[in-house]
């Protein structure tokens, strides 16, 4: 079976964002930032290597971004995964929905799957937390016209090849059978499907002699017979970025009827 | 909030200078969020208890998937990790005391004290002997130095190893105090350390041994309870009444008028073990440093956080005031000046040789004051909740005082320092 997990190198989930007004409408503090792999990136590569523990697998990481990622990708080896493919964007080019969007991560993605060829499986975080799209997954089942199953918290594989995926919904638990196809099985992965384990030293050491291949986001885009301005313009832009408004002090009240009265007061009750 | 976007965050340079290769990153960032995950959640209890945690210790060997940083600087084919690197033993002592100093020091006693020691000292044989055990996890021991009435004092000790032709060995007698994994249980010893011992009647006629658990006379004398600090890592007091310890009949030349054998359990040369000890004292106060700044780097967390989310004196948090910006500006930049001084040295220590005592002693003297100075500045800006167990910076300071003494005292280090800055007293610093 083969595996191809896209990962991406997110600002650190414990990180405050600090808006950066000096870089734009839309600037972020983003250097001397500590950057690390999407928490659900994480999830998908761990439950890829369960998979390949389980039944015999290639996984394949693949990235998109400046050349950090190769540290991300190297996470990803450290934990199992096979191989890596980076694909380099120049330094500047942001991943934070202000550059690259799902659309176009996703028509890159499909053209990595052809280009793979034999690929059972697609494996992505649910969504990126700092993007907070959820789009990415099923814009590249739509695109591949390929079965798709999201915010999976269990994944369990078929000796058909067909994939079975619970989901946890609103109304409970949704139990999702993708039938084998032509084309690979998308599934995004949701937080409490597994929790990832830590790269060992050993591993890490060992990580070290797999192979990453990395290649312009030019050159790909050449290569798989696309069009850079469908990858990298924006569909979408992002007018401003700004800090949510701080919380402001509450009102202390001494009982519940001036609580009653403060509210009627403010309009908010009748 | 008070600060400015970019002023918090540390340059590339110092990120360069403490994690020198993207190796070094990877280590420490694993190392850190097992720390989290694993380590966090249980100190506080085996502080309480004073029990040494088995299980997650043997979590740092290699076997069943665990971490695999026993054996960090030990060569990969005798089962470590082959990083023989001081940058690599600081990040892991750093972010491991960043959470639980007890265990760490536990974990210094079993991957440096003994097996780095006997990477570098040791015969092929007994690598691949003795290694291959204490990476993996299945055995956790320690190295025997100190006596109840030999501390800094080493050459001191009285512990005797006599040669018995007959046997092909030596019988060992004496106490050793102080031993960190002397016992795991509080019965029994702990699986394999590396013994002192005296082989002949000069000051310097010091044999290096390996002493297993379970040979004849070994035991633990008592588990030393009721510790200032450290509660979590297990202290014993361990005698020798006549242990017999093979010694193999592979000469290999003379030393000091005696003959010199290489053998099962005999590490080094007879009468040489002093320059064992001296290859391998750079590191563990290296080691020790490195704990310092671990936890001087929590303790500054914990001050940190807790003053800014503290109002008092209707001001919104405690960063209004002038004693607390003290305590938190002193705390940081001796943190800093600490953290560089033990990676700009680690950076560039070759662990196969000796010579560079200066700087290990000046770098653990320095870091080991500072944590417990930083430390009670928390325990200071944090009030009543700094005096309690529950948040943490108490644990620290009473950690801190241990590396004012174990692995050589303040006054050592100075003893060390004015001889070497003697010697050197031709030239002027650089």
């Amino acid at each position: 079976m083969k595996i191809l997990v896209p990962i991406k190198r997110v600002i650190d989930y414990a990180i405050k964002i600090r808006v950066d007004p000096t870089k734009g409408a839309q600037g972020v503090q983003l250097s001397n930032v500590k950057m690390s792999m999407n928490p659900f990136c994480e999830i998908a590569i761990e439950e890829a290597i369960r998979l390949k523990e389980k039944t015999t697998a290639e996984v394949v990481a693949v990235s998109i971004g400046p050349k950090q990622c190769t540290e991300t990708l190297r996470t990803a080896l450290a934990m199992g995964a096979d191989r890596g493919i980076h694909i380099e964007t120049k330094a500047d080019v942001r991943g934070d929905y202000i550059d690259m969007q799902p659309w176009g991560i996703a028509t890159l993605l499909k053209g990595v799957v052809e280009r793979e060829g034999g690929v059972d499986l697609v494996l992505l975080g649910k969504q990126s937390i700092d993007s907070d799209c959820g789009q990415t997954g099923t814009l590249l089942a739509g695109l591949l016209n390929a079965p798709q199953a999201t915010f999976a918290s269990k994944v369990d594989r078929g000796d058909d090849g067909s994939f079975t995926v619970e989901r946890e919904t609103d109304s409970g638990t949704e139990v999702i059978k993708l039938k084998p196809s032509a084309m690979p099985a998308i599934i995004t992965c949701d937080l409490r499907l597994n929790t990832p384990r830590y790269p060992t030293m050993p591993n890490i050491m060992k990580a070290k002699k797999k192979p990453v291949q990395t290649i312009s986001l030019e050159d790909m885009v050449k290569e798989l017979g696309l069009n850079l301005d469908e990858v990298l313009t924006p569909k979408n832009e992002v007018i401003e970025v700004y800090e949510p408004p701080p919380r402001k002090e509450g009102e202390m009240v001494g009982d519940v009827m001036e609580l009653l009265a403060k509210l009627k007061e403010k309009g908010l009750v009748a | 909030d008070g600060h400015g976007a970019s002023s918090s965050s540390p340059s590339s340079s110092f990120s360069r200078l403490f994690n020198p290769t993207a190796d070094h990153l990877a280590l420490r960032e694993t190392v850190r969020s097992f720390v989290e995950r694993e380590v966090e959640p249980q100190a506080l209890s085996h502080n309480r208890a004073e029990t040494f945690n088995v299980p997650l210790f043997r979590k740092f060997g290699s076997g069943n998937g665990g971490l695999g940083i026993l054996g960090l600087t030990v060569p990969e084919e005798y089962g470590g990790t082959g990083l023989r690197d001081a940058s690599a033993v600081s990040i892991v002592h750093e972010e491991l005391s960043y959470s639980d100093p007890a265990l760490c020091l536990s974990y210094l006693a079993h991957s440096i004290l003994l097996a780095n020691n006997l990477a570098v000292n040791g015969s092929r044989e007994q690598l691949a002997t003795f290694l291959p055990g204490v990476c993996d996890g299945s055995k956790i021991g320690g190295m025997c130095m100190s006596e109840p009435n030999a501390g800094t004092d080493v050459l001191g000790m009285r512990t005797r190893a006599v040669y018995d032709p007959a046997r092909d060995g030596y019988v060992l007698n004496g106490t050793k105090m102080w031993i960190t994994n002397g016992t795991i249980t509080g019965n029994e010893t702990g699986d394999i350390f590396l013994v002192y011992a005296r082989t002949g009647d000069d000051r310097g006629d010091i044999t290096q041994f390996v002493v297993e658990g379970g040979m004849g006379g070994f035991a633990a004398g008592q588990k030393i309870g009721d510790k200032l600090g450290m509660r979590a890592s297990p202290t014993a007091e361990l005698v020798f009444e006549d242990v017999f310890v093979p010694a193999g009949t592979h000469v290999v030349g003379e030393v000091n008028g005696a003959t010199s054998r290489a053998g099962t359990h005999v590490v080094g040369e007879v009468n040489g073990a002093t320059s064992c000890m001296m290859r391998n004292l750079e590191i563990e106060r290296v080691a020790l440093a490195a704990m310092a700044v671990g936890i001087a780097r929590r303790a500054l967390d914990e001050m940190i956080a807790y003053a800014a989310s503290r109002p008092a004196f209707g001001r919104p948090n405690l960063f209004n005031f002038g004693q607390i910006q003290r305590h938190i500006g002193e705390s940081y930049s001796e943190y800093m000046a600490g953290k560089c001084y033990l990676y700009g040295f680690a950076n560039g220590l070759d662990l196969s040789r000796s010579g560079n005592g200066l700087d290990a002693d000046g770098v653990k003297l320095y870091c080991a004051r500072m944590a417990k100075d930083v430390s009670d500045r928390a325990i200071q800006v944090m009030g009543g909740y700094g005096y309690v167990g529950e948040y943490t910076v108490e644990r620290l300071w009473r950690d801190s005082k241990l590396l004012e003494i174990g692995g050589g005292t303040n006054e050592s280090h100075h003893k060390n320092m004015s001889r070497d800055l003697l010697r050197l007293s031709g030239n002027k610093l650089e």
